[in-house]
């Protein structure tokens, strides 16, 4: 940035990032609304405007202003209610990830970014913006999970409920390895994915709260895809809370897979 | 009774004497458990003790204090009662509560939602009680979904039974008009004026169960209760049976006019329990013990001196200070509490214990669900203290409401840290299923109880 540009861009225009909330009153499972929530207050707490805009269902959303996307899990029931409209959203969504786009999705939400899942027995088309698909195993997969992903320091801990198995493709990497948990399908040992600016995951609890690294990790991405790499350095907080209902749970895990063994 | 449920029984009831007089335990459990495992129709044998038969009563809140009501009321019309008091809701607590003594006139039962298929098509009630169905427990109970189905199957297999149930709910009334469609006789109870009570978020039942369009109401009473109507199929809230109006719902207590629309007979009952939640449980209890031929009069009798033993809105005096405790263990229960809780205009604590044990639930991602962020506007006139096996996790909850939130390890450690506040400000302890019983033991130990 040059001088010149400096001072034609004012100090007080503070940084802004537009969440597209999609369908909060249906995909709200699993206590979505705390990752939305944790997004907000991290980047006020870095003096970032958060602008949070919910869409609801009969809306048509345009994300050329969006920042960051993020798509929560519903029951069977909602989530049917759901598909519907967000397969009206498919190409829109489709380019905005091909654009950089930054996406999070939990959950059924995750399954949604595939080709297909099923409902039942049916097979439900997904938003094909992830080359993943999921089928159905038994038992349901209920309980804490860990896991260490690249893209942050701590583990990742949280709960996931899923009777789905979710396979990646070749070119998809896996968000992290499972260190307590069962993850995507309880066989390969992974857990969610990472695709361009997609972070899928079947870990709730929710996700954000206790993960401050991973709710940096979406700020981080906006910022920079808005901004430009490096414009707006993303300063530390105290995470001293976070943290520590993060080791609790952790502990917990770490000690009953000691037993286990 | 064949050889098989005498032997049952039999060894029931040893069960219970040795855990009563041998180990002095309560035996709400264990001696069911032994009889359901010799004789597994044992529930159905049972029943023919009860002469004039039983009510069941389920619902995700209130299901304990409004059948323990019930039993009350019909008890205290003279009337012999069996009853699961201490709220052991599945099949051998079921069991337990019918093994003692040669017969009664009812069974008053108490049954988890999910349980309801194996209770119901055995005991075969007079009538069931759906009092609401909220999101609970997701990681046992599965989506509400499954519950609806469960308790639709149960109803199956009991033709006979009339359903009462709560008309303002849509997640209830999806229950209700697939056992009307079925043909069963279906009865409505719900609040039939707008009580203009602050929005409450709303995590479930927004959409119409038939459709799926989005709901309208008229008004509302606390989460999606209220008078509802799908704009688009006619899904509505039912032409209620029975009506409560000129409602008066504060933190001390409730009162409010009853209405049976079949006879046009009206009572005014009060209670000195309070919280618009309160209005549903006693109007399903009114309801549910006049049709078992309890009288008004004897109703409130009963409300007059029934004062809940179970943790369940306890008031105790410690040191001079008073402690206020109850159970809250899902959005709809906490909200409820809150609602409660900022209508005392005192300056006050509130310690919260989220613990995640089998019978909790071990998912609490609910906690996200809860609008702590209406307490976060008391400022310095409320302390909030977390505690239990997920006080961490509270913590966490309470930083992103705004609201600093120390971690206090039990109901001794919150009074400390509470212990500058003048005496005449109040502790409130809100705790889930299994921290319930520990609370309520330290309280007992500590303080006098008061009425």
């Amino acid at each position: 940035m040059n001088s010149a540009e400096t001072t034609s861009a004012p100090k007080t225009d503070a940084p802004t990032l537009t969440i597209a909330h999609l369908y909060p009153e249906l995909l709200n499972l699993y206590g979505d609304s705390g990752n939305i929530l944790v997004l907000k207050k991290r980047m006020e707490w870095r003096g970032i405007t958060a602008d949070v805009r919910e869409v609801h269902v009969g809306d048509t959303p345009s994300f050329s202003d969006v920042d960051i996307v993020f798509i929560g899990g519903g029951s069977d029931r909602e989530q049917k209610i759901v598909c519907d409209f967000l397969l009206q959203q498919k190409d829109e969504l489709k380019a905005y990830v091909e654009d950089g786009g930054v996406l999070g999705a939990v959950c059924g939400g995750y399954q949604l970014l595939g080709e297909s899942y099923l409902m039942g027995e049916e097979r439900v088309p997904g938003l094909e913006l992830v080359d993943l698909y999921t089928d159905r195993g038994t038992p349901r997969i209920i309980g804490n999970i860990a896991i260490r992903s690249d893209i942050c320091e701590h583990p990742i801990v949280g709960y996931e409920n899923h009777g789905g198995r979710t396979h990646l493709g070749s070119g998809v990497k896996p968000l992290g390895e499972v260190l307590y948990g069962q993850g995507n399908d309880g066989i390969t040992g992974f857990e969610g994915c990472l695709w361009k600016n997609v972070l899928g995951t079947y870990i709730h609890g929710p996700l954000l709260p206790k993960n401050p690294g991973v709710a940096d990790w979406f700020i981080s991405r906006a910022l920079e895809r808005k901004y430009g790499k490096g414009a707006i350095a993303i300063e530390p907080l105290d995470d001293t809370e976070e943290l520590a209902a993060n080791k609790v749970m952790f502990d917990r895990m770490m000690a009953s897979r000691k037993q286990e063994d | 009774m064949n050889v098989r449920s005498e032997i049952g029984v039999g060894l029931g009831h040893l069960a219970r004497w040795g855990l009563r007089t041998v180990f002095r335990r309560n035996a709400s459990q264990l001696p069911g458990r032994i009889a359901l495992t010799v004789d597994p129709d044992i529930i159905s044998r049972l029943a023919k003790k009860l002469q004039k038969g039983s009510i069941v009563v389920c619902g995700t809140n209130g299901k304990t204090t409004t059948n323990n009501i019930i039993a009350s009321a019909i008890e205290a019309g003279g009337q012999r009662v069996l009853c699961n008091r201490a709220g052991a809701n599945m099949a051998p607590g079921v069991v337990a509560a019918l093994l003692p003594g040669s017969g009664a006139d009812w069974g008053v039962i108490e049954a988890d939602e999910l349980s309801t298929v194996n209770i119901v098509p055995e005991l075969k009630p007079k009538l069931l009680v759906l009092l609401n169905l909220f999101r609970d427990q997701l990681d046992r109970e599965g989506e509400i979904d499954r519950v609806q189905d469960t308790i639709v199957r149960a109803l199956a297999s009991s033709p006979e039974t009339t359903l009462l149930v709560c008309g303002d709910d849509p997640i209830s009334m999806g229950v209700a008009r697939r056992a009307a469609e079925a043909g069963m006789k279906v009865l409505s109870f719900g609040i039939a004026e707008d009580l203009h009570l602050p929005p409450e978020r709303v995590p479930e039942g927004a959409f119409c169960q038939v459709c799926g369009t989005e709901l309208v109401y008229d008004y509302r009473a606390y989460a999606q209760l209220g008078a509802f109507r799908c704009p688009k199929c006619g899904f509505a809230r039912p032409r209620l049976d029975y009506q409560a109006t000129n409602v008066h719902a504060g933190r001390s207590g409730v009162e409010f006019d009853a209405t049976c629309i079949a006879t046009g007979d009206q009572v005014h009952l009060r209670a000195n329990f309070g919280g618009v939640y309160m209005v549903y449980n006693l109007l399903a209890a009114f309801a549910a013990a006049t049709m078992a031929g309890v009288d008004p009069k004897t109703f409130q009798r009963a409300l007059d001196s029934y004062s809940p033993a179970n943790g369940r809105l306890q008031h105790f005096d410690v040191d001079g200070r008073e402690v206020v405790l109850n159970l809250a263990k899902n959005p709809a229960g906490f909200n409820q509490n809150i609602q409660l809780l900022l209508e005392d205009k005192r300056p006050k604590a509130t310690y919260i214990v989220i613990n995640d044990n089998y019978n909790d639930g071990r998912d609490i991602s609910w906690i996200w669900d809860v609008d702590f962020e209406r307490l976060a506007g008391e400022g310095k006139s409320l302390l909030v203290l977390a505690g239990g096996l997920r006080a961490n996790d509270l913590q966490v909850r309470f930083k992103y409401a705004g609201i600093d939130a120390q971690i206090a390890k039990d109901v001794s450690a919150a009074l400390e840290a509470a212990k500058d506040m003048p005496k005449d400000q109040p502790l409130y302890v809100l705790t889930n299923y299994s921290a319930l019983w520990p609370a309520k033991a330290e309280l007992e130990r500590m303080g006098k109880r008061h009425e």
